[in-house]
């Protein structure tokens, strides 16, 4: 159960000020998935690095399943990083020496899942979002845009977080493999039981979520 | 159960860095090579001057205890200079530390006033070492200008047998080869004679033979295998001073100094004694005047070494903040997927330290093969037209050996340098003689230089990471 309220923003620039997100209040239920759209420079990043605690908040609260993000300290933060909160980029940000299976293992380590039980979940996730045992043992160089997608979903799912936090996930993606990786979100959402955010400003794809927002110039309101 | 998940996930934040150093080969290699360069340079440098320190120590060690007194202006035994009294010169014993004072009455002995022929043929010789010319450091001073003849030598000692040792008057060491010495305080008309000057003449013990009008009996035959002392003439003090008009005079004085390190003192008091009319020079003096392009081997050596360690630092240090900007989203990454900064930074330590240890064992080994080579173009070009060439040339103490410019490998001195000696057993020649100077001492100097440079680099590497702001990773470029 994700609980933000009056959630506010704002960077100090050569310009002037950018209220990148303001007062921004909403709730998602276990197992939700949440589209939320806008245009380019609407604020949409900015609110999923709050809720990802990438930065923080000049106010307003996020509450997590009981917990105040405000109130953690630094060990805490990461801890809050590594164990509730799985990020999936536009770019897939893999890591480019590590094979598929290490990029997920490397969520489990941070997460500190036991050692032995990481081989296990990671082939677990992988066989979830669909590459095989071949593709596990690639390179992120030799897979293509829609099997990287894939294994950046399985690294964040894979240290079983409540908050699947999603920055354009079909944004580097042809339609059609884009459809593909907003269904396997959905999907997994809900047998994993996360909240899934996803940004984007594809209509098509914000159509399958469970519940639509719209943010422009940093204020967000559903759409019904 | 937090403890082991640590320790667990450092060992893998080390194992990625390492697998990180051989991410871009092209750069490794770059890094490696340039890294080994410098470590090798830095290396060879340490070995240059261990072995100079050596050498400088060994001629050190090897130098007496000894002060040499001579009148102003006279020049070994070619003469000049008015005599110095033997009253003064005794005086010399009341400076501190002083043990002993030995004195000596050079004379010559033209043919006029003796039946001695010398064995040295006036052509062979004459014109290298200046007979026959005038002024003070001609043979021919005192000698008759128009039917010239080598004069002989006389030396007036109470000490036959370190007389006339020392590179000033002709050097060699005498061996009585027959009869016996004279006593100390003798003042008899007796001599030893030098063996050449014998057997020119046919002189045997109890021979006699003719010099200042007084008949001289020839007590013993000495050897010194040097042709200017083995012509000479080695006489009771008294008795030369006496038959030579020179009462009281003395023409060479060695003083005797308890222990090396009260040389400098003694020498600066017995020189502060005799004012302006001796020439003081200590035998270390004299060294140090020859030692001084070592020094600057030494000097050079030092500065290169300290410099080739700042460079290796340097470079590691801007190939580190290379490495860490070009992979700053990936580091945002590791952020957002909450691995603690801990973890990030010794992953790039231990991509830095392997960079430097490859580095390090490269330049370990090129250095250690190139040090030979550096050295003695170190040394011979330091050396140039002095005599510190010459005498480096000739020495046989350990350090030196390199091939190409004429040193001999002394490899008898090597053979005990300890047990921190590194055998590289069935290695070249080259190797067998830079060995002994590559001790721990020399492997230690690595291992601290590597490790300064590998925590310099990852400090400017960890200082880049931990303002690497996570956001980041959402911003597309
Ligand atoms: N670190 C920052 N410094 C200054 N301005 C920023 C920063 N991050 C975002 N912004 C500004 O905030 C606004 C929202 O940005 P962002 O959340 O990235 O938008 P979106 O993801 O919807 O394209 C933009 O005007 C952007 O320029
Ligand atoms: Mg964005």
């Amino acid at each position: 159960m994700l609980k933000v309220e009056n959630l506010d923003k704002t960077f100090h620039t050569g310009a002037g000020d950018v209220h990148a997100v303001q007062n921004v209040s909403f709730e998602a239920k276990d197992g939700e998935l949440v589209a939320i759209l806008g245009a380019s420079g609407s604020g949409k990043s900015t609110l999923l690095s709050l809720l990802g605690l990438l930065d923080s908040p000049d106010r307003g609260s996020i509450d997590i399943d009981g917990t105040q993000l405000a109130n953690l300290d630094s060990a805490g933060r990461t801890r809050y990083r590594s164990s509730q909160v799985g990020f999936v980029f536009q770019q897939f940000n893999l890591i480019p020496n590590l094979n598929a299976r290490e990029n997920v293992k490397l969520a489990l380590e941070f997460a500190h899942w036991p050692k032995a039980d990481r081989d296990n979940r990671a082939n677990e996730l992988l066989g979830i979002v669909g590459l095989d045992e071949s593709k596990a043992e690639r390179r992120p160089a030799k897979l293509s845009g829609g099997e990287q997608q894939r294994v950046a979903i399985a690294r964040a799912f894979a240290a079983q977080p409540q908050l699947i936090l999603a920055d354009e996930p079909t944004g580097s993606l042809d339609k059609a493999t884009g459809q593909k990786i907003v269904e396997l979100l959905r999907e997994v959402a809900t047998t994993q039981k996360a909240t899934v955010l996803v940004v984007t400003h594809d209509e098509k794809i914000a159509k399958k979520a469970d519940r639509r927002f719209e943010i422009e110039d940093g204020v967000l309101k559903e759409i019904h | 159960m937090p403890d082991e998940h640590l320790k667990g996930s450092s060992v893998n934040a080390v194992r990625r860095g390492i697998r990180n150093t051989f991410r871009n080969s092209v750069r490794t290699v770059g890094v490696v090579v340039i890294l080994a360069v410098a470590i090798a340079l830095s290396i060879s440098m340490l070995i240059a001057r261990d072995a100079v320190t050596n050498k400088i120590n060994t001629v050190r060690a090897s130098t007496g205890n000894t002060i040499t007194v001579s009148p102003k202006g006279f020049f070994g035994f070619s003469g000049g200079g008015t005599p110095l009294k033997e009253s003064v010169i005794t005086g010399l014993l009341s400076i501190p530390n002083v043990t002993a004072v030995q004195e000596s009455l050079s004379e010559e002995l033209t043919s006029t006033k003796t039946s001695l022929k010398s064995p040295t043929p006036a052509g062979s010789l004459g014109g290298q070492f200046g007979f026959g010319s005038s002024g003070a450091s001609g043979f021919g001073g005192s000698s008759s200008s128009t039917t010239f003849s080598i004069p002989v030598r006389v030396i007036g000692t109470n000490s036959p047998g370190n007389a006339v040792v020392g590179g000033a008057n002709g050097g060699g060491t005498e061996k009585l080869t027959s009869g016996a010495a004279y006593s100390p305080t003798s003042t008899a008309d007796v001599a030893i004679v030098g063996s050449s000057l014998a057997s020119t003449n046919k002189l045997k013990v109890g021979s006699t033979f003719t010099a200042w009008s007084t008949k001289i009996t020839v007590v013993g035959i000495f050897n010194a295998g040097s042709t200017f002392t083995d012509a000479s003439v080695l006489m009771p003090l008294s008795t030369v001073q006496k038959l030579a008009s020179a009462s009281g005079d003395v023409t060479s004085a060695t003083v005797t100094v308890n222990s090396l390190n009260n040389v400098a003192n003694a020498d600066k008091a017995v020189a502060k004694e005799l004012g302006s009319a001796a020439d003081v020079t200590s035998t270390q003096a004299t060294t140090e005047a020859s030692l001084s392009p070592l020094n600057s081997v030494k000097t050079i050596s030092t500065y290169t070494l300290v410099g080739s360690v700042i460079g290796a630092a340097i470079i590691l240090l801007l190939s580190m903040l290379m490495i860490v900007r070009e992979r700053r989203r990936e580091v945002g990454v590791l952020k957002a997927l909450g691995a603690p900064n801990r973890s990030i930074i010794s992953q790039f330590i231990a991509e830095s330290v392997t960079f430097t240890i490859l580095g390090a064992v490269v330049g370990f080994v090129v250095g250690i093969l190139i040090s030979s080579p550096i050295t003695s173009a170190l040394v011979s070009a330091s050396g140039g037209s002095s005599s510190t060439s010459g005498f480096v040339r000739r020495a046989g103490g350990p350090g030196f050996g390199a091939g190409g410019s004429g040193f001999t490998p002394p490899t008898g001195g090597f053979a005990n340098r300890g047990a921190g000696t590194f055998r590289f057993g069935g290695f070249s020649n080259t190797i067998t003689q830079i060995h002994t100077s590559a001790g721990w001492s020399t492997l230690g100097f690595a291992l601290i230089a590597a490790i300064v440079i590998a925590a310099l680099g990852s400090a400017v590497a960890a200082a880049t990471i931990i303002r690497i702001r996570p956001a980041e990773v959402l911003r597309s470029e």
